[in-house]
């Protein structure tokens, strides 16, 4: 009992970093402009086959930061072609945006690559390590290190930056902010570069442990529980809500899959969206909003 | 409103709210309804389009009524639609040779053999149920977090089907019955559901102008300012969502009689962004919207379908691409419209008979 427990826990760590890493996407994107990314899911997606194909043609590293360099760009045009014509118009037209933005993704991922599942050739020294007697995928190990080093460096791009001390003020008042010289525009475009950089760190990793298939445009979803649980603008909140889903999901969820009903691990994560919004809507660091009339 | 021509002076109440108030609408409306019900004899073989175009549309307009008119979001419109098949599946099924019985939770269901007509809305009623019951924490979250806890639902649903259904296989559901005639063919379900359709089209314009649309309208704009003048918000929310669900289990209900074979694939959560796609595509606040919106989409799938293998012996290189090519067209035609023309295909539509109207001066 307490070695699946154990075993769970760490494993669903090593999943959980990779939420979290998804998650600290749509948390960077809300924090500063408010808009729930819902086709999150599929750039990661995108990041993920686009690194794989890189990975064919050029060495490993070079393949990573082409990656990222494409996924900035694509940020920044999507920021610039979709998202600004649209600014300042009601949250349902954000959301389905991005709902047809996730569309458009998809459909260039399925005529690019066929959407079959892809892997990376072997770059990394595979193979499990044991901790405490546990044994885990090293991938679990690189993508826990990764979202560690993102949080730390995002952090601290929000703390001392002058452009992420401009995005958290345009996150708190748009308005104002704009008043006081902070140009939203700019702010807008490295949010969305950003949130597509994680996005594709997130889906080269997930290439890397499970290979990128088409259908786990899924894990996008599950990465909105994580920012959920820990509060849709919340940095910190999203790393710790990836872990928390991780967890949950491979010992509860796996418990209950293994002894009272059959499948229910991948609906652990949407379980924990409806409690979580029941009882705190605003996620454990999220900031509360008071509506005034 | 519509735009009236100039001395069009209304003099009683009535015929200033009245559902088509130029002879330009009536005859158009007629028009239409002339040409949908002779649809058999011009569409002949394509004849499931329209049967699926109008199964859609109900649904839709539902969603248009929930989304458009009261101002929330419902990402989980299908799962709706989901227990209204299902609901409807196990309603009309019998013990008999031909229909295999249901499992529900591994209990074989005895089936209770209802007609068509009374199971519909039946199977609507129960829709509505969980449609309310989906709707109450709408008072509580909103927005975003409305958005995603619907999301939620849908894929909950989905789970819960799956598995009181045993798996994803489909199930066999029997044609519509009314009384003794069975209503197989393709043009005798077209018949049954165009009567079902307008119906449900003339309702929800009718449920627009009420004091319940006006009461959803005010909650869409502002609900605590809503609630000041006198709303009750949970009465009105729960019941945006109920009738919501109302018109998507009956969509259900339908489309697993049209279909007769049923699984959990059919509503997942594709189905319930289509049905986003749809109000919006069609317009957002326009009773014409559902309709637009669900001919725009499905035929832009269907018709893809259609027109896909005739391209692929042209250019053969279409056969790759014929399915990206369908979500791609899709999301531009989306993005489009919310950038240039938020209102909607009805709203295209209102612009162009302005455009007709004025020509050939601009105002």
């Amino acid at each position: 009992m307490t070695e699946l427990v154990l075993g769970g826990l760490i494993n669903g760590l090593a999943v959980g970093s990779i939420y979290a890493l998804i998650a600290l996407g749509f948390a960077l994107l809300y924090k500063s402009t408010k808009i729930l990314n819902l086709a999150h899911g599929e750039l990661v997606l995108f990041g993920g086959y686009l690194a794989i194909a890189l990975a064919g043609v050029v060495p490993f590293p070079l393949a990573v930061l082409l990656t990222l360099l494409a996924a900035a760009a694509m940020g920044f045009l999507i920021e610039r072609v979709i998202m600004r014509p649209l600014f300042g118009q009601p949250l349902l037209s954000v959301i389905i945006v991005t709902l047809a933005l996730g569309y458009i993704v998809r459909g260039l991922i399925v005529g690019l690559w066929g959407g079959d599942t892809r892997q990376f050739p072997p770059v990394l020294p595979a193979g499990v390590v044991s901790i405490a007697g546990i044994t885990i995928q090293r991938v679990g190990v690189y993508s826990a290190a990764t979202a560690l080093i993102l949080l730390v460096g995002f952090w601290l791009f929000f703390r001392y930056s002058l452009v992420g001390i401009g995005m958290r003020a345009a996150a708190n008042e748009q308005l104002t902010a704009s008043t006081l010289g902070v140009s939203l525009r700019r702010v807008f475009a490295y949010a969305w570069a950003f949130a597509a950089i994680a996005a594709a760190v997130g889906g080269i990793l997930l290439g890397l442990w499970l290979g990128v298939n088409f259908a786990l445009g899924f894990v996008g979803l599950k990465a909105l529980a994580a920012v959920i649980l820990g509060g849709l603008d919340s940095i910190p909140g999203a790393i710790v809500g990836g872990l928390a889903i991780g967890v949950i999901e491979s010992v509860a969820g796996g418990y209950i899959d293994a002894h009272i009903i059959y499948g229910f691990k991948d609906i652990t994560a949407f379980v924990v969206i409806l409690i979580v919004l029941m009882i705190k809507p605003y996620g454990l660091f999220g900031t509360e909003h008071i509506e005034r009339l | 409103m519509s735009i009236r021509p100039a001395g069009d002076f209304k003099t009683t109440y009535a015929a200033d709210m009245a559902l088509l108030d130029t002879r330009f609408y009536r005859a158009g409306f007629l028009a239409v309804l002339l040409a949908l019900a002779l649809a058999p004899l011009w569409l002949r073989n394509y004849l499931y389009l329209l049967n699926i175009i109008g199964i859609f549309a109900i649904g839709a307009c539902g969603l248009t009524l929930l989304t458009g008119f009261t101002g929330q979001i419902s990402l989980g419109h299908a799962a709706f639609m989901a227990i209204g098949a299902y609901s409807s599946a196990v309603l009309t099924a019998r013990l008999s040779t031909a229909v295999p019985t249901i499992h529900v939770f591994g209990v074989v269901f005895p089936g209770l053999g209802l007609w068509f007509p009374l199971a519909m809305p039946m199977a609507g009623a129960i829709s509505f149920v969980f449609g309310a019951l989906v709707g109450l924490p709408s008072l509580r979250i909103k927005g975003l977090y409305l958005a995603i806890a619907t999301l939620a639902f849908q894929f909950l649903t989905e789970y819960a089907i799956i598995h009181a259904f045993g798996g994803v296989g489909a199930i066999n559901v029997p044609a519509p019955q009314i009384g003794p005639w069975e209503l197989a063919g393709e043009t005798q379900f077209y018949y049954l559901l165009l009567v079902i359709w307008v119906a449900a089209g003339i309702f929800t314009a009718n449920l627009a102008r009420s004091r319940i649309g006006l009461a959803f309208m005010a909650i869409r704009d502002r609900d605590y300012a809503a609630q000041v003048l006198g709303i009750n918000l949970l009465y009105f929310k729960t019941l945006a969502f109920g009738i919501a669900a109302f018109y998507a289990g009956v969509a259900g209900s339908l489309w697993a009689h049209y279909t007769r074979l049923i699984t959990p694939e059919h509503f997942n959560v594709g189905t319930s962004i289509d049905f986003v796609a749809m109000v919006v595509i069609g317009g957002l606040t326009s009773v014409w919207g559902p309709h637009l919106g669900s001919a725009f989409v499905r035929l832009l799938s269907d018709g893809l379908r259609i027109v896909a293998p005739m391209l692929i012996t042209v250019v053969p290189a279409f056969a790759k691409i014929a399915t990206p090519l369908r979500e791609i067209i899709f999301g531009v035609v989306l993005i489009a419209l919310l950038i240039w023309e938020p209102g909607g295909l009805a709203m295209l539509l209102r612009k162009l008979k302005r455009r007709f109207d004025l020509w050939p001066f601009n105002y």
